[in-house]
């Protein structure tokens, strides 16, 4: 509930994009409850008691007044919306983000995606967002860049935009036409499948090389 | 007290819905006449809109479901939100959209863990809310999904929110449907499964609760398919009645379509 500077709307997040996790589930999509792999992005929304800032320590979270037993944690660069996106073509989606910055999702084990994990996500200031925003014009070959986590100073997850199973465009546009986007709205397109697992007073830092950087740590 | 929120003149109004109908602004107390308006989502400013699937017994059996033992919760982006008499829109090429009537408890208070015995003190009042599904896109992911339940102007409610002491007790209010005149749904509030006070219980040990968010609280039984041109009246006794207008996606967006 910090304030954060960029995100004042919405911020919408993309499951189950990372290539890598999306095939190695195959046989999972198609037994019970799924029983088919999803046709369309898996959308999950990470509400504004979620929303904290660079910086910012996250709350470790409880289960029945009990410190939960373990978290985990998923970087994503977020497209930032500067005006309005409504039902946009893929070949012209990327002219509608004003820019992009990163966001720590810390949640839950994602143990099942059947029903919304409301529990699981919707932690308070379990979503900070980044400081600054890259200008969408500063960066050349957006689906190159790749996301970068460290848990103190251990690399635990690399996620290349180029390793997923929608682009940023694609996610623009079929967004777009379920939801018209405004300025302050946000979407994390990709984390990483397997999320890093995160101890209590972990430091966690992600990064585009050279463009962005998050530092977030975990209450004790 | 009922209050509304209108466009009047081109500018955004709070008002105050009296006895007879008219509408009194809350800036200087003028009388405006209902048709002289566009109705808006009565909440100023929206935040977190959480809806219940699955919610009332009877609803449950009709879905052919087990009533669940923890509440299906899910959340709804503002985009969804419009007033009453508004447009709402049947998808292209789909088969089945149903409205779903529902009790909206509005929450006035910021609070964190509260408990059962004190959740009435966290609820500003109560409105009546449209949360159109369309079947045709539920997938089994994050299940209803956001392309089922977030669409653009799928959630109209109103007219206004209620204050809590004008409707008092809220375990047995008659919840109806008309689409063209026609009764469609009727349940009772009676047949809630998780109720307001467990809802704010449960919710807010999970996360914060602040003013401006909303519990949509599940619909009963009663389901029916929509076509542009209906027009569906959402009611909850001592609460209000919502009315939408269903038109084509290509109506609805119009030069954006």
């Amino acid at each position: 509930m910090t304030d954060n500077p960029i995100i004042k709307g919405q911020l919408v997040c993309v499951a189950l994009n990372d290539a890598e996790q999306f095939d190695a589930m195959q046989t999972t999509f198609n037994e019970a409850p799924y029983k088919s792999a999803p046709t369309q992005p898996v959308l999950y929304f990470k509400p504004r008691n979620t929303w904290s800032t660079e910086g910012a320590e996250i709350p470790w979270a409880t289960m029945d007044d009990q410190p939960a037993e373990s978290m985990v944690v998923g970087a994503s660069l977020v497209v930032v919306f500067g005006q309005e996106c409504c039902r946009v073509n893929p070949e012209e989606a990327l002219n509608y983000a004003a820019g992009y910055t990163l966001v720590h999702d810390f949640s839950l084990p994602e143990t099942s995606y059947y029903r919304p994990d409301i529990k699981g996500k919707c932690l308070d200031g379990s979503a900070p967002i980044g400081a600054t925003v890259v200008p969408a014009t500063a960066i050349e070959n957006l689906q190159a860049l790749t996301v970068t986590t460290t848990v103190n100073g251990t690399v635990v997850n690399t996620m290349p935009l180029a390793r997923t199973v929608r682009s940023v465009a694609e996610l623009i546009s079929t967004i777009s036409h379920i939801m018209t986007l405004q300025p302050g709205d946000g979407i994390a397109v990709a984390f990483p499948g397997q999320r890093a697992v995160v101890k209590p007073g972990d430091k966690v830092t992600s990064e585009v090389a050279d463009q962005l950087l998050l530092n977030n740590s975990l209450s004790q | 007290m009922k209050h509304a929120r209108v466009r009047y003149n081109g500018t955004e109004l709070a008002v105050s819905v009296e006895a007879d109908g008219q509408l009194k602004s809350k800036v200087d107390g003028q009388l405006i006449n209902e048709n002289d308006v566009e109705w808006l989502c009565p909440v100023e400013n929206p935040g977190t809109i959480f809806a219940l699937g699955l919610n009332y017994a009877d609803h449950a059996r009709e879905l052919a479901f087990e009533p669940p033992k923890e509440p299906l919760v899910f959340l709804k982006g503002i985009n969804t939100l419009s007033g009453h008499k508004q447009p709402a829109y049947r998808p292209d090429n789909i088969e089945f959209q149903h409205y779903e009537c529902e009790l909206v408890a509005v929450i006035g208070k910021t609070g964190k863990n509260i408990p059962r015995e004190q959740a009435m003190d966290y609820i500003a009042g109560y409105t009546v809310c449209n949360d159109f599904a369309i079947r045709d896109y539920l997938e089994n992911y994050y299940r209803p999904n956001l392309r089922v339940k977030s669409r653009d102007g799928l959630m109209p409610i109103g007219p206004w929110v209620i204050d809590k002491e004008d409707v008092g007790d809220i375990s047995n209010l008659k919840v109806t449907t008309h689409v063209n005149g026609e009764l469609t749904q009727e349940g009772t509030t009676a047949d809630i499964i998780f109720d307001v006070p467990f809802l704010v219980e449960y919710l807010s040990s999970i996360m914060t609760l602040q003013p401006g968010d909303m519990i949509a609280t599940g619909t009963p039984e009663g389901l029916k398919d929509m076509q542009p041109g209906d027009h569906v009246v959402c009611e909850i006794e001592k609460v209000g009645a919502l009315t939408t207008y269903i038109v084509s996606e290509q109506q609805f967006y119009g030069d954006k379509y």
